[in-house]
């Protein structure tokens, strides 16, 4: 049997920290769990204004991948699906991590070769791809309408085995009860108000708890950058845009893999409850008020219904929204600022769910030894300064 | 939609009608620095509260137009033609 397990327990700030990390999304997690697990830092609090997991971490559509485009960033991307494999027997917590599969849609000869360029760079990093013609798709998912019916017919699609679903709040918890057994203080209700900082050196935090002393403060604040960007006299490349998310009725099940469309900039799985989630693309303007809008609602439904036909008496009944602080060149922020002992891993747009360990483990490793680490060395700050824009795509 | 925008020459239409052009920004002077511009280019104020945003009415007149919104509340203060 199982070991009992305490209860997680939140607790109140002390006066000092070793390392201080704002933010009690997955992200802030899980840096301070590879913190305090692999860098014997043994002082660390996490400070989150409302409760864990609230942004992005519980609101994103659970996709994990490493099909991403910019060589830089694909070492970086694949270590991070592939850590996802061990996490819940290194957690103790079961994070539901299910490799299902996702399958990539083209929808013209161009796409299709556009595709096999795209998935030849992540063969060549080690990410394994296969391409199907819609023969071999239809084998995959019956429900999808492989037919020249719909307006923008299947021409073929890129299959990436490893891709797949993780429970994203499981994973909230996974993280935040193993920092809580390596002495981390996860602090809720604990709102960062500024910073202090004496000659370029990060000194502490102030906080509706009071003031915090830190050696080093790392931010970790998803959504909310712009922020902390203001209170350290900075602007950040992001602007923050809303995403939102819509599932359908439960049915029985009949969809095994992630399918999505880049050119449609649609996704849908079938969650092990039974619903669907339609994930889509982000609102096109910005916003830092989370809404959900019958306009997105109804774009996402009339995708869907042109690809799987069968599902046009399905509805869709709740939605949900979060905000996303995102960069021009869809790769995040992570890293110095130029302030001595203040490091940054934000403007993961929505693609951070993917990134969670990977960047947490790089995070810490940037934290404890204050040198940038190779996989992560292409998302530093000073990219936009060197014309080294990572050449990424978004879906 | 939770707001709606004024289209000096199309009347109230549905923002999904429009382009979203960003923050009005002020470029650098002429001779800035290479720093100067990519500040311009890449930072944003990203404040939750009124700004001046671009909007391009792709669905309609095919005009720009300047809004100042709550990107908070989408509040709409004010909104200006912007083409002669």
């Amino acid at each position: 049997m199982a070991k009992m397990q305490k209860p997680l327990q939140f607790k109140q700030p002390q006066k000092s920290y070793d390392v201080v990390i704002v933010g009690g999304g997955l992200h802030g997690l899980a840096a301070a769990y590879y913190l305090a697990r692999y860098h014997g830092i043994k002082r660390i609090a996490v400070l989150e204004r409302r409760y864990i997991g609230s942004g992005g971490s519980g609101r994103n559509t659970e996709m994990v991948r490493a099909n991403k485009r910019a060589h830089e960033t694909l070492p970086f991307y694949k270590e991070s699906l592939e850590m996802w494999d061990g996490l819940s027997s290194e957690l103790e917590w079961n994070l539901m991590v299910q490799k299902k599969g996702l399958i990539a849609l083209a929808h013209s000869d161009p796409e299709l070769a556009a595709m096999r360029m795209l998935s030849d760079s992540q063969r060549r990093a080690g990410i394994k791809i296969e391409m199907l013609n819609p023969k071999e798709l239809k084998k995959l998912v019956p429900a999808l309408d492989v037919s020249d019916r719909p307006a923008l017919p299947i021409f073929g699609a890129q299959f990436h085995p490893e891709g797949g679903t993780v429970h994203h709040d499981a994973a909230v918890w996974g993280y935040a009860k193993a920092c809580a057994r390596y002495g981390v203080d996860i602090c809720v209700g604990v709102e960062v108000t500024g910073f202090n900082i004496d000659a370029g050196k990060v000194t502490g935090v102030q906080t509706s708890a009071g003031h915090i002393a830190a050696g080093k403060v790392h931010v970790a604040v998803g959504g909310y950058s712009s922020e902390i960007g203001r209170m350290i006299g900075m602007k950040f490349p992001v602007t923050t845009i809303v995403m939102q998310v819509m599932t359908t009725d439960i049915m029985a099940p009949f969809l095994d893999y992630y399918v999505a469309s880049p050119r449609l900039h649609f996704y849908t799985q079938q969650t092990l409850k039974g619903d669907l989630i339609l994930g889509g693309p982000l609102d096109h303007f910005q916003s830092w008020g989370s809404y959900t809008t019958w306009e997105e609602s109804a774009d996402r439904a009339v995708k869907i219904v042109e690809y799987f036909p069968d599902l046009a008496h399905v509805r869709i009944v709740r939605t949900w929204s979060g905000i996303c602080d995102c960069t021009g060149d869809s790769a995040p922020v992570m890293g110095g600022c130029g302030i001595d002992g203040l490091s940054l891993d934000i403007a993961w747009g929505y693609y951070g769910f993917k990134a969670v360990p990977a960047s947490g483990k790089y995070s810490a490793e940037y934290i404890a030894t204050g040198k940038m680490p190779e996989k992560i060395r292409h998302f530093g700050l000073d990219r936009f300064y060197n014309r080294r824009l990572v050449r990424e795509i978004i879906l | 939609m939770a707001f709606l925008i004024d289209c000096p020459n199309c009347g109230r239409r549905n923002p999904y009608e429009f382009k979203f052009g960003g923050e009005c920004k002020r470029a650098p002077d002429e001779g800035a620095d290479m720093r100067a511009w990519c500040d311009y280019l890449f930072l944003h104020d990203n404040m939750p509260g009124f700004q001046d945003e671009w909007w391009f009415h792709a669905m309609g007149c095919k005009d720009w137009i300047k809004v100042r919104r709550n990107i908070a509340t989408h509040e709409i203060r004010a909104i200006e033609e912007t083409s002669p």
